[in-house]
């Protein structure tokens, strides 16, 4: 009876524990097609040891009645298309039939390499495509730091003092809840270009830490209703959503005003537009603002936004980034020759460069290595989180890496998500949340 | 758009289970973060059950009564690791008959050890085991006691809990354990418990929720003891209603009451509790 009783409780628990985990394992898979081939790498996160074998168990499934013969094949190449090893095995498969095999490939040295997984009958051809990484966190690449860059930031930075910000304010009580005001918020900045941004105060408290998110490319932010511990402070640098007054461009041009010329390129204003954005917490505490808890967010273009702000300026003490855009931009376009179809950011750089004879690489290099993320790595010292997508082409997980690898921090941590693209999913950002109230000690 | 949407998604989730009542179950109390529980109980009892189960009135006068504080602390020494401590204060009131009564009062025994999250479901469910010893902070006479048992123990559990899923509520949180406890001694006892906590918040600040444990108790010593911190083979089933109401991020109270509607060689009775979750 004892017995009995003991093991009937510890099943209970494992029971529903595997029933919930299993529920959340059906909802992944849910693929169509003819013949599903579905790779799983042994690490969950796609990383491995450079003395590990990369092993992937692939599941081949008929979803036809018929029965099917042909190929089963992968190819392995390194992230900039580089052929390291193509094999193949003969497939036999009965209708509605299923198949499991290892795929094991001798350890690699550390970076990202592609694995793309093919199955070619007489009449069905698919292609799944894979990312898996080795020892990410040993990557490293060269940084094209101009010789000027400090001096050119601090000069920046100088001229952004010299204009009056001339805040407003407003409370919005259209969009203010009985739990949160919203106020709309704008400033001068740099150039003297008018930026605007969203605050939002929980009513309940009296003094909040800051979530403070800068946005992606060309995307507008709106009041974050969603954060009930923080200020959350949504700031549209100039030309994205309520602050396009003077700069309303495209995405297709955004990243090339005046990208001749380092002086007057359009992210000179940008990254000191997040400054002032942070100029403006700082001198606004009486709204409950705990300036000595601001984090600094964002994805893509915010993510390299993010990161320039926390380098920036000492008054960021934690920065979480997600995919950030234009990370070491040299590598980024070595990687991103090899792609079969052009993907932003190189896709647009590229159109330029088609457009403009005069304009040459070296031209590019010479304004954008100012702004490449990579370059202000090695001045952020506040803790960092970064998030990446492993099947991403914008931001290439090596570009990432590379980056993350020259922030000098002593407190960082990354993420790996294996099957997102620009992207990562729900469990970063649950891992996110939980890792921002360990840093600030948040109840 | 949708990283906006996953974000706020998280942040949703998370808020949905940080201030369940069972703080103190398998939730990971989270790196550095410190957890103080002090709570009050009342139980009270006049019948009770015999070793078979069967009602038994009691005496008249006779009352059985039972107020403690307890204090738990928790700590979060790393994501997964959890050190906590129990430690509870009783005052007894054994009345045997009108005019005569017995009084207790004293610490019992503390629980102290470690909890660790073995795995994460996607940082909204957990699944934990918990170590814990057990050691009587009293001095037992001829090796007995009203306060317990007056040994040493050991006790293993295993906790599953987090939010409940979208099938069930589309907010509110469960926790279930399952624990085995020993004592040193050649009576035992050895204990197998279960319990299982729902909770639903049914405001902004305020939330219901509703727990069922389940306690078996096994010692060839069968002798009945109304006062069960002092018995060693008994078996009952408790459910429980708790209100809580959040005062702010870091203090939150809950109240609640129970019966013990069935069980065996043991009391049966009533009582309630007061729970503070400080968050330092």
């Amino acid at each position: 009876m004892k017995k009995f009783s003991l093991l009937l409780c510890f099943t209970i628990l494992l029971i529903a524990g595997n029933m919930l985990k299993a529920n959340a394992q059906e909802q992944e898979t849910a693929e169509t097609g003819d013949i599903i081939l579905k790779p799983t790498p042994k690490n969950e996160n796609a990383l491995f040891k450079k003395n590990e074998e990369i092993v992937y168990n692939l599941r081949i499934q008929n979803n036809t009645n018929q029965y099917k013969e042909g190929k089963i094949s992968y190819l392995l190449t390194t992230d900039d298309g580089k052929k390291v090893r193509l094999d193949s095995v003969h497939l036999a498969i009965r209708g509605g039939a299923t198949k499991e095999i290892a795929v094991k490939l001798l350890p690699k040295p550390s970076g990202f390499y592609h694995l793309n997984f093919m199955v070619n009958t007489g009449d069905y051809d698919d292609t799944v495509r894979k990312v898996f990484g080795v020892d990410p966190q040993e990557i490293r690449s060269q940084l094209h730091k101009p010789t000027d860059f400090e001096a050119f930031w601090k000069q920046s930075r100088e001229q952004l003092e010299k204009v009056a910000p001339k805040y407003r304010c407003l409370e919005r009580k259209d969009l203010s809840t009985d739990r949160k005001k919203v106020y709309a918020v704008e400033m001068h900045s740099y150039g003297d270009l008018v930026i605007r941004g969203w605050l939002v105060v929980p009513r309940d408290g009296s003094k909040f830490p800051v979530h403070y998110r800068v946005p992606g490319y060309v995307v507008a932010l709106n009041p974050n209703m969603d954060n009930d511990d923080f200020i959350a402070f949504d700031l549209n640098v100039r030309g994205n959503g309520n602050s396009k007054d003077v700069i309303s461009i495209g995405t297709d041009n955004y990243c090339l005003v005046n990208v001749e010329n380092k002086d007057k390129y359009i992210y000179r204003g940008v990254y000191m537009d997040c400054i002032r954005g942070l100029d403006f917490l700082c001198s606004h505490e009486s709204l409950g603002i705990d300036t000595s808890k601001i984090f600094v967010e964002g994805g893509s273009q915010g993510g390299a936004l993010a990161l320039i702000t926390a380098a920036l300026d000492k008054r960021v003490k934690l920065l979480t980034m997600q995919v950030p855009l234009f990370a070491d931009i040299h590598d980024n376009m070595n990687i991103s020759s090899s792609y079969q179809k052009q993907v932003f950011p190189f896709k647009v750089f590229r159109r330029y460069n088609d457009m403009h004879p005069n304009f040459t690489w070296d031209k590019f290099f010479s304004t954008f290595d100012y702004y490449d993320p990579q370059n202000f790595a090695p001045m952020v010292k506040c803790p960092v989180l970064m998030g990446i997508g492993l099947l991403d082409q914008f931001c290439p997980p090596r570009c990432s890496m590379a980056l993350f690898n020259h922030i000098s921090s002593n407190s960082k941590e990354y993420v790996c998500v294996a099957n997102s693209t620009h992207e990562v999913d729900l469990n970063y950002f649950m891992f996110q949340n939980l890792w921002l109230r360990e840093k600030f000690r948040i109840p | 758009m949708k990283k906006l949407r996953l974000f706020a998604f998280a942040i949703l989730l998370l808020v949905g289970f940080i201030r369940p009542y069972a703080v103190y179950a398998g939730f990971p109390i989270g790196k550095y973060r410190d957890l103080v529980v002090p709570s009050f109980n009342y139980y009270s009892q006049t019948n009770h059950y015999d070793v078979y189960g069967n009602y038994v009135k009691g005496l008249p006068g006779a009352r059985y009564t039972s107020m403690s504080a307890n204090l738990y602390l928790g700590y979060g020494i790393s994501r997964r690791l959890d050190l906590i401590v129990s430690v509870p204060y009783l005052y007894q009131v054994n009345t045997i008959s009108a005019g005569k009564s017995i009084i207790s009062q004293g610490a019992g025994d503390m629980v102290a050890g470690l909890s660790y999250n073995l795995v994460n479901y996607s940082f909204k469910r957990f699944l934990s085991v918990q170590v814990s010893g057990v050691v009587p902070l009293y001095t037992a006479v001829s090796g007995t006691s009203a306060l317990g048992l007056g040994d040493y123990g050991t006790e293993v559990k295993l906790m599953f809990c987090g939010t409940l899923p979208d099938f069930i509520a589309d907010k509110g949180y469960f926790n279930t354990e399952a624990a085995y406890r020993r004592y040193f001694n050649f009576q035992g006892p050895d204990q197998v418990s279960f319990l299982a906590t729902v909770g639903y918040p049914i405001s902004w600040h305020n939330q219901v929720s509703f727990d069922i444990s389940v306690m078996r108790s096994f010692s060839p010593n069968k002798s009945f003891n109304i006062n069960y911190n002092a018995e060693r083979d008994y078996a009952f089933v408790k459910p429980q209603l708790n209100l809580g109401h959040t005062f702010t991020r870091r203090f939150s109270m809950f109240v609640g009451g129970y019966y013990v509607p069935y069980g065996i060689n043991t009391g049966l009775g009533y009582g309630g509790s007061i729970v503070a979750i400080i968050k330092l």
